[in-house]
């Protein structure tokens, strides 16, 4: 037990306050991590390294920069861990897939960069599907590491692909995380795991280092305790990076103050139509906490492909990413059976409908960009079923949830997204609701998200674990 | 426009995964090129899904190509 405050599943932006304080020192701080990621992490299959030689050095660095009065921020001395898709120079990076497990890239991602300039300390390489989810994976078991273990209920799934990063934070093994979104992969555990995590804009972080599922579609984002954390870890590993040509060329501050007027916020029409009927109802009580602070009306989307638009562009784009995995014949290496054969069908993407998914893709955005106008964000339930068994195919269980016009036009229009906890269901999942805004517009949906975090209390409930 | 009657969109589907299975059947059981088959469908559909909205000849892809030019 550490002396002084307890760090258990406290905001990073306390930790960092504490940290600057002296109430807390880093190298104490990053041992209770550590030892959390060590015995806990294994229960929900959540971790794939343990970085504990890295993190003490960095901690140590970190609380002697303090003492000396250099202090860099509010993440310095503030533990975290990365998905292991992010590349971290000396320590493997495995995708999640048994072919890479022992791997070791000679390179630090950008945000491992970025997060090592802000001070914080990488304490864990988290689990994650496997290649991202980019195989076609159908259930739970689909990582080397075995099935991602919800911190609610064991016998249920994280979500994925971001699975370790959900877990870890949620069981609070980690005051934060870096996840990947491609579709999805961010929000799907965030949902599951009742924490709030961020999709940002396209190109808002860099993506040098990080593995390539589809270069259009990748993102890397935070997992949170708070909507607010999320702000503070976005603005420290977003802006510009000349080795990622498409990162927006502007750097990005983080806007924490507290806005008094309503907010406008979209729901779009049918979006919660066929969703599991707690997830459904408690989203319309998530509506009328949020009548109280803004004013709520619906929208529609034009008429448009956007699921196979999406689909489209993320089938060719990992068919080539991965054209020299699947000729070997390195899929039969994975873990899921369906990933042994689930990149061959990608391989037969006309060249032509992929351009015609880029070319109403430039459509799409216009379109929805339109339709959003009138608001600062639009919600929806972040997934249309809570939880699915560990066990079980998920589409079988939840086959409804495979139609997503929230998840398709934000990803395919690189809009931003975050996903917050808006209840529990009877057997104690949570359910999270989104707010997904223009492109740019994090701040407004952090903002969003902020308020609705003040008026509700579902972020401050944890796991026994 | 460019949409397909649903036989012509069938046979494109058939000769894509006759085309995996030229390939790949090696390496893959009945059942797993069953489940391909399957899978070729829904990117058939998606396809056509696509064909069916109108676009206009200078309607551009969404990526943006920018020559290089490096120092000299």
């Amino acid at each position: 037990m550490m002396e002084g405050p307890d760090p258990l599943f406290m905001p990073v932006r306390e930790l960092g306050r504490l940290i600057r304080a002296g109430e807390l020192q880093p190298i104490e701080l990053a041992e209770f991590f550590l030892k959390r990621l060590e015995e806990i992490g294994p229960k929900f299959n959540a971790v794939i390294t343990v970085t504990r030689r890295l993190a003490l050095r960095q901690a140590r660095r970190a609380q002697r920069e303090i003492e000396a009065g250099e202090y860099r921020g509010p993440l310095h001395g503030v533990p975290y861990g990365v998905k292991d898709l992010i590349s971290t120079r000396g320590v493997p990076t495995s995708w999640g897939a048994a072919p890479f497990r022992d791997r070791v890239l000679d390179l630090d991602a950008t945000v491992v960069k970025r997060l090592e300039e802000a001070g914080a300390v990488l304490c864990a390489k988290l689990a994650m599907i496997e290649l991202a989810g980019g195989m076609g994976y159908r259930q739970p078991n689909a990582s080397f590491t075995g099935p991602p273990r919800n911190p609610w209920d064991p016998g249920t799934w994280t979500g994925g692909s971001s699975s370790g990063s959900g877990a870890a934070v949620a069981a609070g093994l980690i005051p934060f995380a870096i996840g990947s979104e491609t579709w999805g992969s961010i929000l799907s555990p965030s949902n599951n795991c009742g924490v709030s995590g961020l999709r940002p804009t396209y190109g808002r972080v860099s993506r040098r280092g990080a593995m390539a599922l589809s270069w259009t579609l990748d993102k890397l984002g935070p997992l949170c305790q708070t909507a607010d954390d999320c702000g503070l870890v976005l603005e420290a590993i977003a802006g510009p990076d000349p080795s990622d040509p498409t990162t927006i060329q502007e750097p990005w501050k983080y806007d924490e103050m507290t806005t008094r007027r309503r907010f406008r916020l979209g729901v779009l029409r049918g979006a919660a139509d066929d969703a599991d009927g707690e997830v459904k109802a408690n989203f319309e009580e998530a509506l009328r906490s949020l009548r109280k602070v803004a004013r709520v009306e619906e929208v529609e989307f034009p008429d448009l492909p956007y699921e196979a638009m999406t689909r489209t562009i993320l089938n060719a784009e990992a068919a080539s990413a991965f054209e020299g995995f699947v000729e070997d014949g390195l899929s039969h290496g994975l873990t899921a059976p369906e990933d042994h054969f689930g990149p061959y069908s990608r391989t037969v993407v006309l060249a032509r409908d992929y351009l015609r998914a880029l070319r109403l893709r430039t459509a799409v955005c216009r379109e929805v960009d339109e339709a959003m106008r009138p608001f600062d964000a639009l919600v929806a339930p972040t997934s249309k079923r809570p939880a699915t068994p560990i066990d079980v195919e998920f589409r079988k269980v939840a086959p409804g949830a495979t139609k997503d016009v929230m998840g398709a036009v934000g990803n395919g229009a690189g809009l931003p997204s975050i996903s917050v906890p808006d209840g529990f269901t009877k057997r104690g999942l949570p359910t999270g609701i989104q707010f997904m805004g223009r492109a740019y517009d994090e701040n407004l949906i952090l903002a969003a998200a902020r308020r609705y975090q003040s008026v509700t209390d579902w972020h401050t409930r944890h796991p026994k674990v | 426009m460019v949409s397909m009657s649903e036989g012509a969109e069938k046979k494109e589907s058939e000769i894509l995964f006759e085309l995996i299975r030229e390939r790949y059947g090696g390496r893959l059981s009945a059942d797993e090129l069953e489940e391909v088959r399957k899978a070729v469908d829904v990117i058939a559909e998606n396809a056509e899904a696509l064909r069916r909205v109108g676009l206009e000849n200078w309607d551009e892809p969404s990526s943006v190509f920018r020559p290089f030019r490096g120092r000299r």
